[in-house]
């Protein structure tokens, strides 16, 4: 390459104003010297002079130095374009750095720059090729790509361009592919670009295999042929020594940066299928290893820098491949060499690289070898990125047989763990204490004490955790009272720790309430005394707790009640409190002792759901959790752990407030002073205010003068329709009283819920509410009123009336519900139609597309199908659809059908003789917006019933 | 209170370091430097906040002079006081720069012990200082020689004087003749529109005395302000001021030197004071309203074509022809892609200064009530980016002999009951002189 400062071309003019501004006192002279030399510069380049082209390239060398000195060039990009016809090296230079500097991309000279460079790489010079592909790949804009896309891989894979040039070229195309990576396929030059990896020169190669990389991971299938090439090229460097490639090699490691990218480039593929190939790589890998045992041939930083990183990427390969027991192994052995070792990068990296030897099944006994040496890293090692890695990789290695020690150690170090990394640390404790966990107890202690030991640090997700576990678990149950009644004793102890407490207390007291230590007074003291300084969440929790000793341990209500009717209580600032305090000194009051136990019955167990402390970690930590789950896959093959077996609920309520963990949506029958939709008030509990609100609506806008019974009917009917796909809401109303519906079904059996709302002033008398069966149900559903119903409702009031029900076979139609009462003196009678209806005994069912297919075809008799096709009464829409089926008590099935707009749906019937299967396929056609329903059913009957419901509803 | 305080070279390297409280740390210098001096971006307020520390700086020359405190001070008496420091240290060895510092730094610190104890401001006043700090600046060594060590009376005289009620003037003081000689120095400030309507105009005004004085004469100091002749017309006759036949002025606000008996203001609105000796300021004003402009600048500016435009500027006096206006110089900035500019001119000189973007003309003097004119042709290069230029304002520089804000001294009387020299026996000259401000011209 010609140099640049041959004679002639030193610019004198440009290093004496160079030194002049180093020179300058101040701010200000330095902008007057510039200034000056500015208006020079004008007045040189103003147009009716022609200058030389040293001279210009002098000047443009000014004006590049004033603009990386922080000011503003609005001139002299003319000039700058100017220089690039010269012939001459260092003026094309120049010109090329001004304009890559300085010419932004949508400036009007671009046409004339680019017809510059297009000269210029059709040049026979490789230096003005270099400087042209250069300036492409600095302004690198969708412009230059589209101008180059086409002539750069030509130079790339031409025959003869010098190895410079197609250096470059490569470089280029990979600056160019990386702006625009959809406007250009290469799927042409694929096999010539993969061959540059065979290339003479070394340069040449480490730039091809940053594109091919680049290239593989748009184009996978194209170039796949990469792969064999990397290897053999890989094994040729790896093999030579340092003696061979001489430029190549830096401090004694042949072509370190080279070995990389190729390592880099396999990792996107899976392994190679050619056992030649796949040995040769094997053989690579093992080379590398090898090497890395050879004592240092060199003391220099630089030299095992290069050699570490040869092997780090080398290692990140092995567990790439992850079926070569041999290598991981070693790997893992050489990591742990590192653990020790006195760079502290070194053993950051082989802490995060042992993370994900950790996940893979042949390495994972490997790697807990190395247990003591982690634990003592957490303990020892001072810097706290490395700390933290060494928490993942404890995370990443913990099982069944070490758990309990590894737990321990997190549990004691998180005392004086940084701040920075003490939630995820939590949240790792409860995960692995909950997974591993062999006994309760030991769970129940671990939680506790983290707790303790950390309490500003656990999340609402975990405390809820627990409770959920020990509530599900009846052995826990009594030990966990017990311990968090001890632990409740510390005199300080966290509000975390109170709110678990009271929450178990409040469910568990009485299993500990034996004890003369524990007694009810002394549990309820214990709880108080914590009262005062908690937040207002927890004094809501613990408010719930006291209503729930009141039906635990009657002796004690007096104590309770004085509690809660104290003023501090009653006139809370707080409302959710105040509220509280309030309804729950009436519920006790007035209720008596078996409604009290009706309402606070035990919480039902937690329904399983995916653990919302893993999300958490997810959420925090996308990438180290995927070592966990590969682990949790293995688990599941592997005997279940108590995790299976115990059932665990796995769900916290959708709201974190801890308001719903008590199941309050369950409303204490207390009166209420709303006039309207006091029944809206009800079902709109804090979750899920949504549902009712439609309902609600309508009835403000019709409740105005609504005696026509005709419309009424009417509107209890659409009102009904809609309790097809859910279980609560509104189910009637006029201007007098209002009726809603809370349903619950399991299996064969449910509970209806009625809620009558007196919407006048005035008492209704004589109310009666009797649900009677026609002749066709009579014998299929039996009925049971689980009390007398209320005889009348006082104005503004609410009362609720239960019925269960239990379906002993198929039946069709529904139970109707009469009600009757008088209103000032006029007696007044209304007959509903009860939301029982033989889907909501259907539960749904999944299972894979071939299953599917083959209950199907068995369901094949013309009885056993029915068909309709009818007009879409609603925009088509799928996910609507897949709702709508979901609250029908199907459960959709996922790519089943091949037609995505298609939905196939899946469910059973279950009644107490028989249970009934029942398929459904639903075929929307958008253009003639009409819809082809399929159901099959062992049934006939069911098949066509639900045919029949159905159809009116999409 | 000042916590400490730190002059800087334009470096930030730390010439002087003086700290008065323990709540200022040594790193509340590096604090500063790398905050302010060094900031990336130019720090334009002078107050900063830098972990709960307050500095305050200006700077002077290529000298930073920066105050810390932790407290929540007035800012307005710590400029005041930073003010007079830099007043203080110009007075005893001249301009303030990095080599004068350098070569006074003994004085300096002598000077930062007395004007401030534990960070209270104490006295500043030049003169004062000057009796008991007599280490002079480098600049006059041999003065100090001539001058010859002060005697041990002067010295206890000294203690006296600076703790009695009159502090800025020491008794027994001797002068063959009584002379004194009154400055009124005013700086004007404009900024007026392309079509010659005044955008914002005032008058920032000083009257400096410089008294040689025998004894501690009382002395009493009238002028033409409204509200005191306005007063003075009441008493006597309750006719307008037109009676007087003098036109008054009206002044916005004042300061005044602490040895003005304010409580005499205040009742009477006339200003005595018994006055320092030597040079002091005696007042500070600020007017306006009915401000004599004393000229008037109007320019041409033309398009031609696209890389060429026209600036043509009159500029026309406009004062009493009898009166010269001196050191006159007309700063016309012209755009940032100026290739070249043709200057042409009747009087005085025009250059085009590339370094400034501005052509500057300069005229020794010119009379009253006269007109010039410049004309320039200004080449321009076309640049790649269509940006407006600013246009920034025409402004001017100039003196003149008269008081701008219509100021007139009336009288200056001088009682000294205890030697017997009177009112007449003492010389008075009365000076006037009008400067610019930031006097400006749209264009």
């Amino acid at each position: 390459m010609p140099t640049v400062s041959s004679r002639g071309d030193a610019m004198r003019g440009l290093a004496v104003f160079i030194s002049d501004i180093r020179n300058c006192k101040s701010k200000e002279a330095e902008s007057k010297r510039i200034n000056k030399e500015l208006a020079n510069i004008r007045s040189k380049f103003k147009g009716d002079k022609t200058l030389d082209g040293y001279s210009k390239k002098k000047y443009v060398c000014k004006l590049l130095f004033i603009f990386l000195l922080g000011h503003d060039i609005d001139f002299g990009h003319m000039e700058a374009v100017n220089l690039l016809s010269s012939n001459k090296y260092t003026e094309k230079q120049i010109g090329y750095l001004f304009i890559s500097v300085l010419v932004s991309s949508n400036s009007d000279l671009m046409k004339l720059i680019i017809q510059n460079i297009k000269n210029d790489i059709s040049s026979p010079k490789p230096v003005h090729v270099n400087l042209a592909l250069h300036c492409i790949a600095n302004i690198g804009s969708a412009e230059m790509s589209e101008a180059f896309g086409q002539e750069v891989p030509k130079l790339l894979v031409s025959a003869h361009a010098s190895e410079s040039v197609k250096q470059s070229a490569a470089l280029c195309l990979l600056r160019l592919i990386r702006t625009l990576p959809d406007a250009m396929t290469y799927a042409e030059w694929a096999s010539r670009v993969i061959h540059l990896l065979n290339d003479q020169h070394m340069g040449v190669v480490t730039s091809a295999a940053s594109l091919i990389h680049t290239l593989s991971q748009l184009s996978p299938g194209d170039y796949k042929g990469c792969v064999s090439l990397a290897v053999s090229r890989l094994s040729r460097i790896v093999t030579s020594t340092y003696t061979d490639l001489q430029d190549y090699t830096y401090y004694f490691v042949p072509a370190p940066w080279l070995s990389v990218k190729l390592l880099r480039l396999l990792q996107c593929y899976p392994v190679p299928e050619e056992p030649a190939v796949r040995g040769r790589l094997v053989e690579c890998l093992e080379t590398i290893l090898n090497k890395c045992q050879e004592p240092p041939k060199s003391k220099k930083v630089q030299h095992s820098n290069s050699k570490n990183a040869v092997l780090f990427e080398a290692i990140n390969l092995i567990i790439h491949i992850d079926s070569e027991p041999n290598l991981l192994v070693r790997a893992c052995n050489q990591l742990g060499q590192f653990l020790q070792h006195r760079e502290t990068n070194l053993r950051y990296l082989a802490l995060e690289s042992m993370c994900l030897l950790a996940g893979s099944e042949f390495s994972a006994d490997a790697v807990k070898k190395h247990r003591e040496t982690v634990i003592n890293a957490l303990k020892t090692e001072r810097d706290v990125s490395v700390r933290q890695r060494a928490v993942d990789l404890l995370y990443a290695m913990c099982d069944k047989t070490n758990s309990e020690e590894i737990v321990a150690e997190m549990l004691a170090y998180l005392k004086k763990a940084d701040y920075a990394i003490r939630e995820e640390m939590v949240l790792k404790v409860a995960i692995l204490s909950e997974k591993y966990a062999s006994d309760y107890t030991w769970y129940v202690d671990t939680i506790l004490q983290l707790i303790r030991v950390a309490g500003d640090y656990v999340s609402e997700e975990v405390w809820h955790r627990v409770i959920q576990i020990v509530i599900n678990r009846d052995d826990a149950q009594g030990y966990a009272a017990k311990t968090v009644f001890e632990n409740l004793q510390a005199p300080a102890c966290h509000e975390n720790m109170v709110k678990v407490g009271g929450y178990i207390l409040g469910e568990f007291g009485n299993l500990i309430a034996g004890d003369e230590r524990s007694s009810p007074l002394v549990q309820f003291n214990l709880l108080h005394s914590k009262f005062h300084l908690c937040t207002p969440s927890t004094r809501a929790l613990l408010l719930s707790t006291y209503i729930k000793f009141i039906n635990l341990f009657p002796e004690i209500k007096q104590t309770i009640q004085n509690v809660l009717q104290n003023d501090n209580q009653l006139r809370n600032a707080d409302v959710e409190l105040q509220q509280r305090a309030l309804e729950y000194s009436q519920l006790s009051s007035i209720t008596s002792q078996d409604v009290l136990a009706t309402v606070l019955e035990e919480m039902p167990p937690f329904p399983e759901r995916e653990s919302s402390i893993l999300a958490k970690l997810k959420k925090k930590k996308p990438a180290s959790v995927q070592a966990i789950e590969k682990e949790e896959e293995k688990m599941k093959k592997s005997p279940p752990s108590i995790e299976n077996h115990v059932n665990v609920p796995k769900e916290v309520p959708a709201n974190t407030n801890s308001v719903d963990l008590l199941g309050l949506s369950t409303p204490p029958a207390t009166p209420q002073q709303s006039t309207n939709s006091l029944l809206v008030d009800v079902f709109g509990s804090v979750d899920q205010p949504v549902a009712p609100k439609p309902e609600s609506n309508i009835s403000k806008s019709e409740t105005a003068g609504s005696v026509d019974p005709e419309a009424a009917q009417n509107k209890s009917n659409l009102l009904f329709s809609r309790f097809l796909f859910k279980n609560s809401g509104v189910l009637f109303e006029n201007n007098l009283i209002q009726v809603g519906v809370k349903c619950e079904f399991k299996e064969h059996t449910g509970r209806v819920g009625l809620f009558f709302g007196n919407k006048t002033g005035n008492q209704l008398q004589n109310f009666s509410a009797s649900v009677s069966m026609g002749a066709d149900l009579q014998g299929k559903v039996n009925i049971a009123p689980q009390k007398e119903a209320p005889t009348q409702i006082d104005g503004g009031a609410q009362v609720q009336h239960f019925v269960n029900l239990e379906c002993i076979t198929f039946f069709s139609g529904s139970p109707n519900l009469q009600l009757r009462y008088q209103h000032a003196s006029t007696p007044q009678q209304v007959t509903l139609k009860l939301p029982v209806i033989i889907n909501k005994f259907m539960e749904g069912t999944n299972m894979p597309a071939a299953d599917f297919f083959n209950r199907w075809k068995q369901l094949g008799q013309p009885v056993q199908e029915t068909q309709k096709i009818f007009q879409a009464n609603h925009p088509i829409d799928t996910e609507a659809a897949k709702t709508k089926l979901t609250g029908f008590g199907m459960s959709v099935l996922i790519n089943v059908d091949p037609n995505p707009d298609n939905l196939v749906g899946s469910g059973i019937v279950k009644t107490k003789t028989s249970q009934i299967g029942c398929l459904l396929r639903l075929e929307p056609n958008k253009e003639a917006k009409m819809y082809r329903l399929t159901v099959r059913s062992s049934v006939g009957e069911v098949a066509a019933l639900l045919c029949t419901m159905l159809e009116e509803h999409f | 209170m000042i916590g400490g305080l730190f002059l800087y070279n334009h470096k930030g390297e730390v010439l002087i370091s003086r700290i008065y409280r323990d709540d200022i740390g040594r790193n509340a210098c590096d604090a500063f430097r790398v905050n302010v001096i060094h900031a990336r971006q130019h720090v334009r307020s002078p107050v900063t906040n830098i972990a709960r520390t307050s500095f305050f700086h200006t700077k002077r020359g290529n000298i930073w002079l920066c105050a810390v405190t932790k407290q929540n001070v007035n800012a307005v008496m710590v400029f005041e006081f930073l003010m007079k420091m830099i007043e203080v240290m110009q007075s005893y060895f001249g301009k303030i720069n990095e080599e004068n510092i350098k070569n006074n730094f003994v004085l300096i610190y002598e000077l930062l012990d007395e004007v401030l104890d534990f960070g209270y401001p104490q006295k500043t006043d030049t003169g004062i200082l000057k009796t008991f700090i007599t280490q002079q600046g480098i600049k006059t060594q041999i003065e100090t020689i001539l001058n010859g060590p002060k005697t041990k009376e002067e010295t206890t005289q000294i203690t006296s004087q600076v703790t009695g009620q009159i502090g800025w003037r020491r008794e027994g003081i001797k002068y063959r003749r009584n002379e004194l000689f009154l400055d009124v120095l005013e700086s004007v400030n404009l900024l007026m529109s392309p079509q010659g309507q005044v955008l914002s105009a005032h008058v920032a005004g000083r009257v400096v005395m410089k008294s040689f004085l025998s004894g501690m004469p009382e002395c009493k100091f009238g002028m033409n302000d409204k509200l005191v002749l306005d007063k003075g017309n009441k008493a006597t006759d309750d006719l307008s001021k037109n009676s007087s036949g003098k036109p008054s002025i009206a002044i916005d606000d004042c300061t005044f030197h602490q040895c003005v008996k304010l409580s005499k203001f205040e009742s009477e609105r006339s200003i005595s004071f018994i006055p320092a000796d030597g040079e002091f300021e005696l007042m500070r004003y600020r007017t306006t309203k009915d401000i004599s402009l004393p000229f008037r600048v109007i320019p041409l500016v033309r398009d031609i074509a696209r890389s060429k435009m026209e600036v043509k500027v009159v500029v026309k006096s406009n004062f009493k022809p009898t009166l010269l206006a001196q050191k006159i110089e007309i700063r016309i900035p012209t755009p940032l892609n100026t290739s070249g500019v043709q200057v042409l001119c009747m009087k005085g000189k025009a250059k085009y200064k590339a370094s400034e973007n501005a052509i500057v003309w300069k005229m020794k003097r010119m009379a009253g009530m006269k007109e010039s004119q410049i004309s320039a042709e200004i080449e321009l290069l076309p640049t790649a980016e269509k940006k407006k230029w600013s246009r920034p304002p025409i402004s001017m520089n100039f003196e003149v002999p008269f008081a701008p804000s219509g100021l007139k001294v009336r009288y200056l009387k001088v009682f000294e009951p205890k030697l017997n020299y009177n009112d007449h026996d003492v010389i008075k000259w009365v000076r006037y002189i009008g400067k610019s401000g930031l006097y400006e011209t749209r264009c």
